[in-house]
């Protein structure tokens, strides 16, 4: 099967998979539940342009961003994206919140290096950034700037640990926002996996997320 | 590309008889000099230094060919893969161990590693391994340690023929003469060695070893004018053609691409030495030596590239050896260096870039009592192209009884920034069009790029950028060794605090996300552990040998992100949580346990021995992404590697050898791709002259 169809194939059959579930949020004052999205896909691989480096070879998928509700914990569907309704949206290593250029909300994010759990309080004097797409995202992109590091040797992304976004959504609540993985399953491949593998695995967010729905700072 | 580690073992042994077998480390120190150490010669025991030596029958009765292959078999020292096979000595990086031969450097390193595969060890007397900081008498690059080697002076008329043929047509053929009248010496050698390389991958185009041709030649022509004064006159000329079959995989795409590589290194060293009256011997050494490289593939797609790099050392140096009396002895140095270099790697490849270093050092040694010995020297280097270092350094030696002796020191040792990490120009086309800019020309580029709106945006590293200063190791040796007939033992207890590390840093992002690198000097680092020694002979025919070395490695600025609480790693849930001290594992690519063990069985003529290598694993990738290695990162595997090898001296001239390297047939594709399997040698040597071994 050439790589292109077994790409399609593995889309085909993973499209909007995005499994949800609940645990508890154990130890903390338990007011606000923790939630795990599985799989969640972010314009998933489709193809690799004709060419060699550094004209062609390079990935791609259709260009689509998934939009996605934190207050309602689903996925909220492109035609909404000039809505409130989404809060964090994702395409590839980007995420974008309903804020600035990117969307009508009154979003905004930021990076916490720390522990998720600990993160118990958003501190006031916390600034929140907005997206001023392309160039400039409340959650930075690139590796090692933001959520992610890129390893170009071994073409792995690995979310770097201890990082929270702390997110304000579209509707001026907040969340805290975790990603562990960017692969399906939830599981980085291994180094040693084949190109097709890490194309086909990528793109696929797992993270858990805490909403506080009264408006308050604290989790 | 990738060389190789440790096919060397492979190949052959050369002249097994030729020379007239060298004194082993264990029949008697007293009998071996060192020339190393102290820049003057000296018994072995009198050194107050770590110092090593192998001897010429350890490396041939090895069936070693190429110098990595006996290095691999040393306590402490492992070989490195990328960029040729380098050594790590007491846990530094291959940049940080000089490389002599006949007490001149061998230049032409590749992003800092000296390819060890472009010595041949057959016409090797001596291999003297120095650890610990010597830039006191040796300047740059001299911070881990030293190592020099001697090649073979005879002192008789000798003419001899050596051949070996092993596994993936492996060949190594030799020729080496001597002749010596009273005023006369000449000895020639000329060394040629081919393989068809190999991979370890199955299906792979590429090779892990490449197929390669080496050819080398030295001659050495000597003149006594008379009891006081003599010239030596040494030419060395090595070159290799190495054919590549690279094929670069980006996402899935792969581009093949064939051509020749090809580098040449061309040594001569001209001596006059001296001596005024008994106290005063005065040395004159002129030395030149160029390492020119050149890389020419062609890819699938006829897309040509050339690679070419040139490097040239000029230096002249006088040494005064002053024997002021049985207590005390001095030596005063000093020299001038040009160096120059240019590559298609640089703005422009015809642009050649010069550096010019002016040095003097001054060594004295002060044998304060009969047991009780103090060697202290320094070195000054004033730099042209960045700041000066000085190098001072302390030893002392402490003889408890003919048994026990003790040895103490400290001293600074420097590398200097190279032309790489100053000129480097260079965009990689093939993987993602990153770019990396030497010091120097980084800011200049940048800042041009910056102009007409090709930088997304400038890192915080970016800001720091600034001249290049030398990097820095404070060493500290403590050891001891103990000797009786049948024991020999040494212990050395080492650290090593390295500061100013120059490391490769993202400065920038160019418009559409290709990254820009720099140099800066940004890293503290530090190597400790302990090295020991083991030799014993059981009778005149077994003997045995064993060595240890414990290392732990480390890097500041990460030991304290650790201790202050924001380091992370990630649970077996995914979740992240913090990551404690003894989790982290330090610098990657080093084991923290290295052993060897040899089994020696020598009867008459006959001898046969059996050697096994051990590395504990080490960290290869950070797979947390918290950009530090620690257990919850991949690591390769430990191992062990056993090697044999038998022969016999006939008395007509004749010698043969046979062995087996890698006779578990220990192999991992991934983290050591030029470990091949098990292999096979076998070589023959005839003597036309002296054809009694003994």
């Amino acid at each position: 099967m050439s790589k292109m169809k077994q790409m399609i194939f593995v889309f085909g059959i993973v499209v909007s998979l995005v499994a949800c579930s609940k645990d508890d949020n154990s130890g903390t004052s338990a007011v606000v539940e923790t939630i795990t999205v599985k799989d969640l896909p972010a314009d998933t691989i489709i193809g690799i342009t004709p060419g060699a480096p550094p004209t062609g070879g390079f990935p791609y998928g259709a260009g689509r961003y998934t939009f996605y509700s934190l207050e309602t914990n689903k996925i909220v569907p492109a035609s909404d994206s000039a809505s409130n309704k989404w809060d964090l949206a994702f395409k590839g290593t980007t995420i974008a919140t309903n804020s600035g250029n990117s969307g009508p909300g009154g979003a905004g994010a930021f990076v916490f290096v720390g522990l998720f759990n600990d993160l118990k309080t958003i501190p006031a004097d916390s600034s929140f950034r907005t997206d001023n797409a392309p160039s400039a995202f409340a959650i930075t992109t690139g590796s090692n700037r933001g959520w992610y590091v890129y390893d170009g040797i071994n073409q792995l992304v690995t979310p770097i640990p201890g990082r929270v976004l702390v997110v304000r959504t579209a509707s001026g609540k907040y969340a805290k926002v975790e990603i562990l993985n960017y692969y399906k399953g939830g599981t980085t491949p291994a180094t040693t996996a084949s190109d097709a593998i890490k194309l086909n695995t990528q793109r696929y967010y797992t993270f858990r997320f805490s909403f506080q729905p009264n408006g308050t700072k604290t989790f | 590309m990738m060389k190789w580690m440790f096919l060397s073992a492979i190949s052959s042994c050369f002249f097994t008889t030729v020379f007239a077998q060298q004194q082993d480390t264990l029949s008697g120190n007293g009998a071996i000099t060192v020339f190393t150490a102290t820049k003057t010669e000296r018994a072995l025991s009198n050194i107050a230094v770590p110092v090593q030596i192998i001897s010429q029958k350890t490396i041939q009765q090895a069936g070693s060919l190429r110098l990595s292959d006996i290095l691999s078999e040393q306590t402490g020292l492992f070989m490195t893969n990328g960029f040729g096979t380098g050594v790590s000595m007491q846990g530094l990086n291959p940049d940080y161990t000089l490389i002599l031969i006949d007490g001149e450097p061998l230049i032409g390193r590749m992003s800092g590693v000296l390819d060890l595969k472009r010595i041949t060890v057959g016409n090797i007397k001596q291999i003297e391994i120095v650890r610990g900081p010597s830039s006191s008498l040796y300047g740059s690059e001299a911070m881990a340690g030293v190592i020099n080697i001697i090649t073979d002076k005879s002192r008789k008329n000798t003419l001899g023929v050596s051949a070996r043929y092993g596994t993936y047509n492996t060949a190594d053929f030799g020729l080496k003469g001597s002749i010596r009248t009273n005023k006369i010496n000449y000895q020639g050698f000329g060394n040629f060695y081919r393989t068809d390389g190999f991979s370890i991958r199955p299906n792979s185009r590429e090779r892990s070893v490449a197929p390669i041709e080496r050819f080398t030649q030295q001659h050495n022509l000597g003149y006594r004018f008379n009891d006081r004064t003599n010239l030596s006159f040494n030419i060395r000329h090595n070159s290799e053609t190495i054919k590549n079959n690279i094929t670069v995989i980006n996402n899935g795409n792969s581009i093949n691409s064939i051509g020749v590589e090809k580098n040449k290194d061309l040594n001569a060293t001209l001596q006059v030495s001296h001596k005024i009256n008994d106290q005063v011997k005065n040395t004159t050494r002129v030395y030149g030596t160029q390492f020119q490289s050149s890389q020419e593939l062609i890819s699938d797609n006829g897309v040509p590239y050339l690679d070419v790099f040139k490097q040239q050392f000029a230096r002249i140096e006088n040494q005064t050896d002053v024997h002021v009396n049985k207590q005390v002895e001095f030596n005063l140095g000093g020299g001038y260096i040009h160096e120059t270099a240019n590559s298609t790697r640089y703005d422009n490849s015809t642009s050649i870039k010069t550096n010019r270093i002016g040095y003097i050092y001054l060594q004295s040694e002060w044998r304060a009592l009969n047991k009780l010995t103090f060697i202290s020297g320094a070195r000054y280097d004033h730099n042209e192209l960045f700041a000066a270092a000085f190098s001072p350094k302390l030893a002392l030696q402490y003889k408890v009884n003919t048994n026990i002796s003790l040895k103490a020191s400290v001293g600074r040792g420097f590398k200097a920034p190279d032309f790489r990490q100053l000129y480097l120009n260079f965009t990689n086309t093939a993987a993602g069009s990153y770019s990396v800019f030497g010091s120097v020309e980084a800011q200049k580029i940048i800042n041009e790029l910056n102009r007409i709106g090709q930088i997304s945006s400038l890192e915080p590293s970016f800001y720091q950028l600034s001249n290049l200063q030398p990097e820095f190791s404070t060493g500290f040796n403590l050891g001891g060794s103990y000797q009786n007939e049948q024991w020999h033992i040494t212990a050395n207890i080492f650290r090593n605090i390295i500061e100013n590390l120059i490391d490769s840093r993202l400065v920038a992002y160019k418009t559409g996300g290709a990254q820009i690198f720099s140099y800066l000097n940004v890293k503290n680092a530090f190597t400790q552990g302990i090295e020991t020694d083991i030799k014993f002979r059981y009778n005149k025919q077994w003997s045995l040998s064993a060595g240890y070395q414990l290392l732990l490695t480390g890097d500041q600025a990460e030991i304290s992100a650790i201790n202050d609480g924001k380091v992370f790693t990630r649970d077996q849930n995914g979740f992240s949580r913090k990551m404690d001290r003894s989790e982290y594992v330090g610098l990657p690519n080093r084991s923290k346990h290295m052993a060897n063990l040899k089994l020696q069985y020598d009867y008459q003529n006959f001898f046969a021995n059996t050697r096994a290598l051990y590395r504990s694993s080490w960290a290869t990738t950070d797979t947390d992404g918290n950009g530090i290695f620690n257990t919850n990162d991949a690591f390769a595997k430990g191992y062990i590697q056993l090697n044999m090898a038998a022969g016999q001296n006939f008395n007509n001239g004749l010698s043969v050898q046979a062995g087996i390297d890698n006779a578990l047939n220990y192999t991992d594709v991934l983290n050591l791709p030029n470990l091949p399997g098990r292999t096979f040698y076998l070589s023959i040597s005839y003597n036309f002259l002296n054809k009694n071994p003994k």
